[in-house]
């Protein structure tokens, strides 16, 4: 019985018991009958590892430095990304800003963290028992952060001051975007699964 | 050769590390997850997490958004109003964009959330297939009915001029990201392997 476990495989959407297929790192294996992604290679730790960094280190000056200047009249106004945590305890609407800052900006760059605390000890030669929690609460992470709706709702909301006031954009908007492009490249190459595929 | 499922042979699937056991089994060597079937709660929690978002929907679309006040003069708007601004100051991207994101995309999420339910509940196998298919596209697409609020937020933090103009968020915004995180629970709790069971 034991045998025969480890030559098959169960499709997670829709049960359906398979054998187990020879996989290599060019090939994707889906399910015959509903069509879900079964195997899949991610990329090598190395490369998560050296991108998951370069993100941690663009965050910084993302979140120190001014995202955007806006004018009325005279007055002059200057948002960074801290300032946005920061405001939400002046002002009236606590619990909505500070939901939004947490998914928009603080749980992105906690799953980078993760991925950091995952793939370390993985690479001074761990077991993979050893990161099965980190590697639980990323994944439950994974539906939760909403760092790509964060950057488009920062467009939207510059096309909508552009006609209430004059705006001029800082440095620290397109370290923003590019902390963003850097960790969805990290969060796209790294495969959880690949932890556990090696056997 | 007729179709197996892990109930027919008797066998669970780890769906933290996709281990495949037995399933008198509680807990997975492999991964140290607590192992079961079925949750058994995963229908009802789908079907209490989308009458809750139908529900707010209403206040969602018919109290306001987002109150701007400049020089005392306070301006209301909806998220149906926010649209039609874009649409008369002839920005026609964005106001699709958010005409998606905030009305089409949650009213969408929800018609496919029922019709996921109406299949399980009457054991409709040949449609297993077809929503599966949706289901993978509402989780998709669930995170992003979360813009307008982001946009919201963004610029109540954004302007902050005192007297002279200010933006406070209105009631709908909580009532609407009650609405979006009811529906991405409900789509969570939701398990496709309930559609292909058999009785």
């Amino acid at each position: 019985m034991q045998n025969k476990l480890k030559n098959i495989v169960v499709c997670k959407d829709c049960a359906l018991v398979l054998n187990k297929p020879q996989t290599d790192y060019k090939h994707q294996f889906h399910c015959p009958r509903c069509n879900a992604l079964i195997y899949k290679f991610g990329q090598d730790y190395q490369t998560v590892l050296l991108l998951a960094i370069t993100s941690v280190i663009l965050f910084f000056p993302a979140i120190l430095l001014p995202i955007l200047t806006l004018e009325v009249l005279d007055l002059k106004q200057t948002t960074t990304l801290v300032e946005t945590l920061l405001i939400f305890f002046k002002s009236g609407y606590v619990a909505i800003s500070i939901f939004i800052t947490f998914i928009g900006v603080v749980v992105p760059f906690f799953m980078l963290l993760l991925i950091l605390s995952i793939l370390t000890p993985l690479k001074f030669g761990k077991n993979s028992k050893y990161v099965s929690k980190i590697l639980k609460l990323y994944e439950h992470l994974l539906e939760w952060q909403m760092a790509e709706v964060y950057m488009i709702s920062i467009v939207v909301a510059i096309i909508k001051l552009q006609k209430m006031a004059t705006l001029h954009i800082g440095l620290g908007l397109y370290f923003f975007f590019g902390f963003l492009i850097m960790m969805f490249l990290t969060m796209s190459l790294f495969n959880p699964q690949d932890i556990w595929n090696e056997e | 050769m007729k179709y197996k499922n892990d109930k027919d042979l008797g066998l669970v699937l780890c769906m933290h590390c996709m281990k495949v056991l037995e399933s008198k089994q509680k807990v997975c060597p492999k991964c140290n997850s607590k192992l079961k079937q079925r949750d058994e709660y995963s229908y009802l929690k789908t079907l209490s997490f989308s009458l809750v978002a139908i529900i707010f929907l209403f206040p969602a679309n018919l109290l306001p958004m987002m109150e701007v006040t400049t020089l005392g003069v306070v301006e209301k708007s909806t998220i149906f109003d926010g649209i039609l601004y874009f649409f008369q100051t002839k920005s026609y991207f964005i106001a699709i964009v958010i005409f998606i994101a905030s009305i089409a995309v949650p009213i969408f999420k929800l018609a496919v959330l029922l019709y996921l339910l109406y299949v399980t509940r009457y054991n409709k196998i040949s449609l297993a297939k077809n929503a599966t298919k949706y289901y993978r596209i509402i989780k998709f697409i669930g995170k992003w009915s979360m813009l307008d609020i982001f946009v919201v937020a963004l610029m109540i933090v954004m302007v902050q001029f005192g007297n002279l103009t200010n933006i406070s968020a209105g009631l709908a915004a909580i009532a609407f990201t009650v609405v979006v995180i009811s529906t991405m629970l409900a789509t969570q709790s939701f398990d496709t392997r309930l559609l292909w069971d058999k009785d």
